[in-house]
C-alpha cells in the first residue's frame, strides 16, 4: 500500500476508528478490569482499585455449580435466543415476501402494523402484554378463552415451566424483532431488477418458486446479516424480560436470561455487585463473539467480502 | 495577525489570573466551627451567623423520598422544617435562607434506593433521603451517608422521645445514622361480615391473640370454615413481593429468628422457616390462599378481593385503612370507587400477627422509614469544602426540626403510618388538634398546605385517628429485620421458595432445602448467614 493511500484511507476511517475505539474497546477493557475488582454499589473511590484477580470468575463458576437456578439460566438463554432468532429471520424474511407480492400501498400499511411494536415505548408494550398474558381471569388471553368456553380455570401462562415462560418471552420478543428482518429483507427484495420475476412470472413460476429460485438466493447475504445481528442482539436483550420478570409475569428462573442475570446483578436491588455483574458480561462477551465468528464461519461470510469479480 | 492573536491570548491569561487574585480577599473564610449545644434555636442562629459572614445567602438542599400518595410529608416534611429554620434566622436578623431546591418523591422505595445509589457517588443524590432502614446499612457501609451519633449525643432528649426499637432501626454498628421518619404495623385485618356468617365471634379476639390462646391452626380452621360455608371465595390473602417484611413474621411468631447477635450473622432458622412454608404450602393446597398470589396485581386483583369481603383474613399493613379510602378498589356496586371511613370501620376487625402455635408469641413487623443525610449534602452551596462541617450540621437540625411532633402527627394521620414520637403519638389523640388539621388551620407553609389539601380532606377524621391510637399498641410487639447489607438477598431467597410452596412446585422440605442450596451456592452469602436448626419431625399443621 502506498504512502498516500495509507494517508488517505487513515483519514477516511479515523472517524469510525475513534468511535470504536472510545465506545466498545474502552467500555470491553473497563468490563474485563472491573469484573477483576470487588467493585460494588457503584462506590468507584473505594473498589477501583480493590483488586481481586479471578475472584468473581470463580464465585461465578461456584455458583454455576452449586445454584439450582442457574440451569435455568443457562436453558433459557440457549432456548429464547435460538427460538426467537429462527423467528426473528424467518419471520422477518416471510413478511417481506408476502409483501413483495402485493400492491404497494397495502404492503406498506401492513409493514406498518409490525413496525408498531418496535416504535411502542418498551413500558407500554410490555404493560400491554403484561395484561394479556396474566395468569388470573384479569388476563385478556385467559377472559377471551373463558368467555369461549375453551377453558374453565384461567391458565397462569408465563408460571408455567418452562415452556409458558419461554413462549412468553419468546412470543413478546419476536414480535420486536421481526420487524428489523422485515425492513432489511424489504429493502433487499427492492433491490432486485424486476425483470427478473416479471420474467419467471411469464414463464409460470409460482410466488413460491420464484422465492425460492430467485428471490432468497439474491438477498443470502442479507439473510447472514441479519442472522449475525439478530443473534447478537438477542444474546444481549434484557428489558421485556426484566418487565416481564419484575411484574411477577413469568416465572423468575425461566423468564431470566445471562443478559437479564448481568443487569440484576449490577443494578439490582440490595447490595449492586457490579464486580461480578461485569464477570458475567465477560463471558456473556465470550460467547456472543465465538458465537458471532462461528455463524460467520458457516456461512462463509468471507465470500462477501471478496472483490466483485466484475462480471454482475 | 498572530501578533494580535498572541496579544489577546496573553490578556486572557493576565486577566484570569488578575480576577483570581482580586476575588482572593472575598474568598477569605470567617471561622467555620459550630458546636452543637441542644438549644435548637441557639445552634441554628450560630450557623445562620457563621454563614452570613462567609457571604452566603441562600442554602440549597434536596428532599429524595418515596412511598404511596398518601406519604407525601416524608419530603414536605424537610420543606416545612427550612421554612421554620428561616423563621427563626429571620427572627433574629440573620440574611440567609434555605431553599429545598427539589422535593423528589416516587412511588417505588426499592427504585428510589437504586437511584440514590448509583447517584450519590456522582454527587447527583440528594441531601435527605428517607427510605426503609433496611437499606441504611449498606448506605452507611459505602459512606453514602452521615454518621451523626456524634450530633444526636446534643439532642439526647429529642432523641429519647424517638421509640428506642425505632432509634436501634437508625443504627449500624453502634452508630447512629438517622432518625425515624414513620413506621407501621402489619395487622391481621378480618372482615367482620364473613366473620359473622361462619360464626366466628370476634370479641375479644385481640386479647386471645396477645396471649398467644389464637394462633395459626385457629386461622386455618376459620379460613376453611369460611371457605366450606361458601361465606368467602378464600381464606387468607397476603402480600406479595420480596417475603420482606410482610411474610417474614412468621419466622418470629414460629419463634424463629434471622440474625444472631453474637456472630453478626444472619440465620436461616430451619424450624421456624419449615413452619412457615408448611403453612403456605398447606392453606394453598386447600385452596384457601391463592396459589398463584404472588403474582397478582395489587390494584386489580390483591386490594379488591379484600375490600370487598372475597376473604375472611388478610395481612396487610396499617397504611392499607386509608390507601382503602383513598384508592378506589371496591367495584362491587359498578362504579369503582374508595371506601368510607365508616365503612372500613365497620367491615374491618384488626389484631396481632397470631403467633405459631402454642406457646409461641404474636408478633408485628415494622419496617420504619429513616430521615437520612447525603454524606455530600450541602455540597452545591458556596464554599462546600470550608463549611462542609457547617452545612452537614445545619442538615441535622433540619432533620430535627422535621421531626418536630406536629409534622410527625400529620404524617401519621394522613397516612396511616405509626408515629415515631411519643408527643406526636399523643397529639393524635388531640381532637382540637385534628379539628385544626383537618381545616389546615396550622402553622404550616402554604406550599405543604397546598399539597396534602386534598389527602387531608380525605383522611382526616376521628375514625382514622382512633385507628392509629388502637393499633398504636402493636408496636409493642413489633420485631425488626435485621440490619445486614446481605439481608435484601436473603429475604428475596425466601420469596422464591414461599413462591414455589404456594405453586406446589416444592413441597415445604424441597423448599427448605432450595433456600440452603441457594445461600451455600453464593459464597459471599454462605459468609453471612448461618444454617440453624433441623427440618422438625413428626410436625403436625393445625394443631389442637
Amino acid at each position: 500500500m502506498t504512502k498516500g493511500k495509507l494517508r488517505d484511507l487513515s483519514f477516511f476511517l479515523s472517524p469510525m476508528v475513534l468511535m470504536v475505539f472510545l465506545f466498545y474497546l474502552v467500555p470491553l477493557v473497563m468490563t474485563i478490569y472491573i469484573s477483576m475488582t470487588r467493585m460494588r454499589n457503584w462506590n468507584v473511590d473505594r473498589y477501583l482499585t480493590e483488586f481481586v484477580g479471578l475472584y468473581n470468575y470463580e464465585r461465578l463458576f461456584h455458583m454455576f455449580q452449586h445454584d439450582p437456578t442457574f440451569k435455568a439460566v443457562v436453558m433459557t438463554t440457549l432456548v429464547f435466543v435460538g427460538i426467537t432468532l429462527v423467528i426473528n429471520v424467518f419471520g422477518g424474511l416471510a413478511l417481506a415476501l408476502a409483501t413483495f407480492f402485493i400492491n404497494e400501498r397495502p404492503a406498506s400499511s401492513y409493514r406498518l402494523l409490525w413496525l408498531l411494536p418496535r416504535m411502542s415505548p418498551i413500558a407500554v408494550y410490555s404493560l400491554v402484554w403484561y395484561y394479556f398474558f396474566h395468569g388470573s381471569e384479569i388476563g385478556t388471553l385467559n377472559s377471551i378463552l373463558m368467555s369461549l368456553g375453551l377453558i374453565s380455570e384461567p391458565i397462569p401462562w408465563g408460571q408455567v415451566t418452562p415452556w409458558g415462560a419461554w413462549s412468553v418471552i419468546i412470543f413478546v420478543n419476536g414480535l420486536v424483532g421481526v420487524s428489523f428482518g422485515m425492513i432489511v429483507f424489504t429493502s433487499a427484495l427492492n433491490q432486485i431488477p424486476k425483470e427478473l420475476v416479471i420474467a419467471a412470472r411469464v414463464d409460470g413460476a409460482s410466488s413460491w418458486q420464484i422465492s425460492r429460485r430467485i428471490l432468497i438466493p439474491m438477498i443470502k447475504w442479507h439473510l447472514l446479516y441479519v442472522l449475525t445481528w439478530q443473534f447478537l442482539s438477542l444474546l444481549t436483550t434484557y428489558p421485556h424480560l426484566f418487565l416481564l420478570v419484575q411484574w411477577d409475569l413469568v416465572n423468575r428462573d425461566y423468564g431470566t436470561t445471562l443478559a437479564l442475570y448481568v443487569f440484576n446483578t449490577a443494578f439490582g436491588m440490595g447490595e449492586q455487585d457490579q464486580g461480578l455483574a461485569a464477570a458475567a458480561a465477560v463471558i456473556l462477551s465470550i460467547i456472543g463473539i465465538l458465537g458471532g465468528f462461528v455463524t460467520l464461519k458457516v456461512l462463509k461470510f468471507e465470500k462477501m467480502m471478496k472483490k466483485p469479480r466484475g462480471d454482475f | 495577525m498572530r501578533a494580535a492573536a498572541l496579544w489577546l491570548v496573553a490578556l486572557v491569561i493576565f486577566g484570569v489570573i488578575a480576577s483570581g487574585c482580586i476575588g482572593g480577599e472575598e474568598a477569605k473564610t470567617s471561622s467555620a466551627e459550630v458546636q452543637l449545644t441542644g438549644d435548637i434555636t441557639k445552634d441554628l442562629v450560630e450557623i445562620g451567623k457563621v454563614l452570613e459572614q462567609n457571604g452566603v445567602k441562600e442554602v440549597k438542599f434536596s428532599a429524595w423520598g418515596s412511598g404511596d400518595p398518601n406519604s407525601v410529608m416524608r419530603v414536605y416534611g424537610i420543606v416545612e422544617a427550612a421554612r421554620r429554620i428561616n423563621k427563626i434566622w429571620a427572627d433574629n436578623g440573620i440574611n440567609v435562607k434555605i431553599v429545598v431546591t427539589e422535593t423528589h418523591y416516587v412511588a417505588s422505595f426499592q427504585d428510589a434506593y437504586k437511584e440514590y445509589l448509583s447517584k450519590q457517588p456522582l454527587g447527583q443524590a440528594g441531601d435527605f433521603f428517607v427510605n426503609s432502614y433496611a437499606f441504611l446499612p449498606t448506605l452507611a457501609d459505602e459512606g453514602y451517608i452521615l454518621d451523626i451519633t456524634e450530633y444526636a449525643k446534643t439532642y439526647q432528649s429529642v432523641v429519647d422521645d424517638f421509640y428506642p426499637s425505632l432509634i436501634e432501626a437508625s443504627k449500624y454498628n453502634g452508630k447512629l445514622y438517622g432518625l425515624p421518619q414513620d413506621t407501621e404495623a402489619r395487622p391481621l385485618y378480618i372482615r367482620k361480615d364473613v366473620a359473622q356468617r361462619i360464626g366466628f365471634d370476634l370479641s375479644g379476639l385481640d386479647e386471645k391473640v396477645k396471649n398467644g390462646e389464637f394462633t395459626w391452626s385457629d386461622v386455618y380452621y376459620w379460613a376453611k370454615k369460611a371457605k366450606e360455608e361458601g361465606a368467602a371465595e378464600w381464606g387468607l390473602i397476603h402480600r406479595k413481593g420480596s417475603a420482606h417484611p410482610d411474610l417474614i413474621q412468621f419466622i418470629f411468631a414460629f419463634g424463629g429468628k434471622l440474625y444472631d447477635p453474637n456472630t453478626g450473622k444472619l440465620v436461616v432458622d430451619v424450624p421456624a422457616v419449615y413452619k412457615w412454608l408448611y403453612v403456605e404450602w398447606k392453606f394453598a393446597r386447600d385452596g384457601l390462599l391463592p396459589e398463584d398470589i404472588m403474582s397478582w396485581d395489587w390494584a386489580k386483583q390483591i386490594h379488591p378481593a379484600v375490600v370487598e369481603g372475597r376473604t375472611l383474613f388478610d395481612i396487610g399493613g396499617t397504611w392499607y385503612w386509608t390507601e382503602w379510602q383513598t384508592k378506589q378498589y371496591y367495584a362491587k356496586g359498578g362504579t369503582p370507587r374508595g371506601l368510607k371511613p365508616e365503612e372500613v370501620r365497620d367491615w374491618f376487625y384488626y389484631t396481632l400477627f397470631p403467633a405459631g402455635e402454642k406457646g409461641d408469641k404474636p408478633v408485628t413487623l415494622s419496617q420504619p422509614f429513616v430521615w437520612m443525610i447525603n454524606s455530600k449534602a450541602g455540597q452545591l452551596n458556596p464554599k462546600y469544602d470550608e463549611l462542609k462541617d457547617v452545612y452537614h450540621k445545619l442538615a441535622f437540625l433540619m432533620l430535627i426540626k422535621a421531626s418536630d411532633p406536629d409534622i410527625n402527627a400529620i404524617h401519621s394521620v394522613i397516612s396511616a403510618h405509626l408515629p415515631v414520637r411519643k408527643e406526636a403519638a399523643k397529639l393524635i389523640k388531640d381532637e382540637k388538634w385534628l379539628n385544626d388539621l383537618k381545616a389546615l388551620n396550622l402553622d404550616l407553609s402554604d406550599e405543604v398546605k397546598s399539597n396534602i389539601r386534598d389527602i387531608v380532606q380525605a383522611t382526616v377524621n376521628p375514625i382514622n385517628a382512633q385507628f392509629l391510637a388502637d393499633v398504636s399498641y402493636m408496636l409493642e410487639y413489633t420485631h425488626l429485620a435485621p440490619a445486614h447489607p446481605k439481608y435484601p438477598a436473603l429475604a428475596d431467597i425466601f420469596k422464591e421458595a414461599v413462591d414455589k410452596v404456594l405453586r406446589g412446585e416444592m413441597t415445604p422440605e424441597e423448599a427448605v432445602n432450595y433456600i440452603i442450596q441457594k445461600v451455600q451456592a453464593d459464597p459471599e452469602l454462605a459468609q453471612n448467614v448461618e444454617i440453624q436448626g433441623e427440618i422438625p419431625k413428626d410436625w403436625k399443621f393445625p394443631q389442637g
